[in-house]
């Protein structure tokens, strides 16, 4: 009897020491499927050796707005990493699955990286396309998706709103001609950057596309930079793209410790070179000296300077019956 | 140097000679008819991109929309994340019930509704389950569940109302799965439907099972249930479960299950009207053997224990369980702690091959004559006994030997037959013997029974 406790005692021992698999989800935007694929491999492996324990990472991927709407509506995500802020405010203020300042939680306002939006164009830039004011011509097709349900897309949009407003003294009526101009040479709205990346690089329609920098990097990866080149414009907008734990499904799976380090080794020097292997804009100084080749130099607004911030932003512009609804629809 | 461009154009004409004719035109020209190609081209692309993402939108509409089912799991209507779920299930069994060498007692035969019962359960805001079953079968309309529960995860689930009290291992299993028209002598010493609260869940990936709460503690089993409360103390339940090698590669392993149950309370009913006893035990065939004496009632501590497994591989299915009942009762001034026990080991055999389990048969080839599919069909067999604690007899305070008997043992036979996942034929056999009875006839137990069953039953 002795020798089957004995046994019993063991096997349980055995039992709760041996390493747990850890399942985790992290709800992203559309073109980082790529830089997360990545990152999840190297966090896997810093996680196992640092607890033992296997973590098994899902990605789901789509237009930031609609990926926002999904936790929302109870996607249960661990972590969110979002195209912009507020997007993540909307799911603290209508789920009410983190605190409303989960912003403060991780350094640079929990921004690990930043990006901006460039122009990508087929080669040899047949429209001749510089600047902002370029895609404006009678003859030019710009893709761009939809801002109600893309963040990459917002950004395009204040990025050409601030460019206008730069060049016409802050006129308003003058911002609203340009960006209905702009708008009217838009021939497709897809619901996400990478919706539109397949419009333009694959389907082969428009001129130019408005892309995320680390987008229009990746297609000329893909597609060959014979196909395809990059133009920066002369001012655009710096894109800070956030990441959050949801703490109350964190919780509820038991996974908070990891989502919690999972976002925190972002920040890493392996996280932030994976960053800028994938042409995000990494906040440690030393590597994004390493890889500034990758990134040029442009004038960037910021949201708060320029827009006073996303709440401001997202009311004024993107609400239903903001500028864009005004002017897209006349 | 002004170039020419030439485009040679070729009409063929059906049944005419071949025409072919060149015309030259300007540089000018020419740019203006490529960039009109250009541009055709553009506006299919245009449009052919405009209806995928017309299509990828639909699809995902579809994944939201609400969805409407019908089939073999009954009738489902639910939001499309799933959040809001309303079903309809129904259970109905249609019975006959022959008795053989009964000793003149009249009534017993004939054909009756068993069970009728409409299920209605569903899903509210994610985490939220319910369920109401109502039973008109039999001559009262009475309810047997109503409970809602709340999953938080798996290992943690809390359900709160009128629900089966988790004993009896027969007992728990649902009623259109059971091998035989009515559950074992054992069954007759776990409580039925009772009205609390019960922490529950899976712990492990489903190895381990249980279930603790408080309820208000029902009598050994009743088979009309209520749905009051007739007394202030309550009871103690609880019941885990184990099957070990569930999620492990061993087959002859997979399906063995195992656990313990057991229930403790201060039994005192409020008034003599209401005894808290059971208000007897009763055979295969539903009659009565055994029943306490007039004025007699539960008066002190009651608990059960009950061990119990089950092992399914294959077509080959066993179930045992053994129950003790344990309770103060008292008449007047005269006290006793009674000691009942019983037990049941019944076997299954499905001889169409297929799997045999604690929930629905699934038949491999569903009843339909013209393409020569008769379903799945399947011999069970099953042993029970139930001892009543002699002491309840001595000087015919507590009961009477010449009106009850001290034990009961039956062995039954049948064939199911399932014609498919919803519909079921069988038929059975129990011969039940009885000790310790010194009255007279006509009585249940001045003879052995034997009574043969059939039921037609329909589940969705």
């Amino acid at each position: 009897m002795k020798t089957f406790f004995k046994i019993l005692l063991a096997s349980s021992l055995a039992l709760s020491s041996s390493a747990k698999e850890v399942k985790l989800l992290n709800v992203s935007y559309d073109p980082t499927r790529e830089l997360y694929t990545e990152y999840n491999t190297a966090f896997a492996k810093y996680w196992k050796g640092k607890t033992g324990d296997d973590v098994k990472i899902s990605q789901s991927h789509g237009g930031s707005g609609k990926q926002a709407q999904s936790v929302i509506n109870g996607l249960e995500a661990d972590v969110v990493t979002l195209a912009l802020a507020y997007d993540i405010d909307a799911i603290a203020a209508q789920a009410r699955t983190l605190p409303s300042d989960w912003q403060k939680r991780l350094p640079n306002n929990s921004t690990p990286y930043t990006s901006t939006i460039v122009f990508l164009v087929r080669k040899g830039n047949p429209q001749g396309i510089k600047d902002w004011n370029d895609l404006i011509k009678k003859d030019v097709k710009v893709v761009v998706p939809n801002p109600k349900t893309s963040g990459g897309a917002r950004w395009a949009y204040l990025a050409a709103w601030a460019y206008a407003a730069d060049k016409n003294n802050h006129d308003e009526t003058a911002v609203r001609e340009f960006i209905k101009k702009l708008y009217k040479n838009v021939p497709v709205l897809d619901s996400g950057a990478r919706g539109s990346t397949v419009t333009f690089a694959q389907r082969e329609i428009g001129d130019v596309l408005l892309a995320w920098e680390n987008e229009a990097h990746l297609v000329l990866k893909e597609f060959g930079a014979d196909k395809f080149e990059i133009v920066t414009p002369s001012l655009s907008v710096l894109a800070e793209p956030p990441v959050a734990v949801v703490d109350k499904q964190a919780k509820r799976h038991g996974t908070t410790e990891v989502a919690k380090e999972y976002l925190n080794y972002l920040y890493s020097e392996e996280g932030q070179e994976i960053a800028a292997k994938n042409f995000y804009r990494p906040r440690n100084e030393a590597i994004a000296k390493k890889y500034a080749a990758n990134f040029s130099d442009v004038k960037l607004v910021t949201i708060d300077g320029e827009f006073g911030g996303w709440a401001k932003a997202q009311k004024t512009h993107f609400a239903d019956g903001g500028t864009f609804d005004q002017v897209y629809q006349q | 140097m002004k170039l020419k461009q030439t485009i040679t154009l070729a009409a063929t004409v059906a049944g005419m000679t071949s025409t072919a004719f060149a015309v030259e035109i300007s540089d000018a020209d020419f740019a203006a008819l490529k960039k009109q190609l250009a541009d055709l081209d553009q506006k299919v692309r245009i449009l052919e991109r405009e209806r995928e993402i017309d299509t990828e939108a639909a699809t995902t509409k579809s994944l939201t929309a609400p969805k409407l089912t019908l089939g073999a799991n009954g009738f489902s209507f639910s939001s499309g994340d799933s959040n809001f779920v309303a079903q309809l299930h129904g259970v109905v069994q249609f019975d006959n019930r022959s008795f053989f060498n009964d000793g003149g007692t009249r009534g017993n035969d004939g054909f009756l509704i068993r069970r009728a019962r409409p299920i209605f359960s569903g899903t509210i805001q994610r985490d939220f389950d319910y369920l109401f079953m109502p039973d008109f079968g039999g001559n009262t309309v009475q309810i047997q569940d109503a409970y809602l529960t709340y999953r938080y995860s798996p290992e943690f689930q809390l359900q709160a109302g009128k629900f089966k009290s988790p004993i009896g291992l027969e007992h728990l299993q649902a009623d259109p799965n059971t091998l035989f028209n009515e559950r074992s002598l054992a069954t007759a010493l776990v409580p039925n439907r009772d009205l609390g609260l019960a922490l529950k869940g899976d712990l492990l990936n489903g190895v381990a099972n249980y279930t603790v709460g408080v309820f208000n503690g029902a009598p050994d089993f009743s088979g009309s249930t209520t749905n009051l409360s007739f007394q202030d103390n309550k009871a103690i339940v609880g019941r885990v479960f184990f099957q070990p090698w569930k999620n492990s590669e061993v087959n002859a392993l997979r399906g063995f299950g195992f656990g313990a149950a057991g229930s403790y309370e201060n039994d005192r009913p409020a008034t003599n009207a209401v005894t808290g006893l059971s208000s007897g035990f009763s055979t295969d065939g539903q009659q009565r053997f055994f029943a306490y004496n007039s004025g007699v009632v539960a008066d002190g501590v009651h608990w059960r224990f009950s061990p119990q497994a089950y092992y399914y591989y294959g077509p080959l299915g066993l179930l045992a369980e053994y129950v003790v009942s344990d309770q103060k009762i008292s008449k007047g001034v005269f006290a006793k702690d009674v000691q009942n026990t019983a037990w049941n080991i019944t076997g299954s055999w499905l001889l169409t091959g297929e799997e045999a389990s604690y929930g629905t048969v699934n038949p491999r080839h569903p009843f339909d004559p013209r393409n020569g599919q008769w379903g799945a069909f399947q011999i069970v067999a099953r042993y029970a006994s139930l001892d009543v604690d002699d002491g309840v007899f001595a000087g015919k305070i507590f009961a009477d030997p010449t009106k009850s008997a001290s034990g009961a043992s039956a062995w039954s036979v049948g064939l199911n037959w399932y014609l498919n996942k919803n519909i079921r034929a069988n038929a059975s056999f129990s011969h039940t013997v009885f000790d310790g009875y010194t009255g007279g006839k006509p009585a249940v137990a001045a003879q052995d029974e034997n009574v043969f069953f059939t039921r037609l039953q329909l589940a969705f």
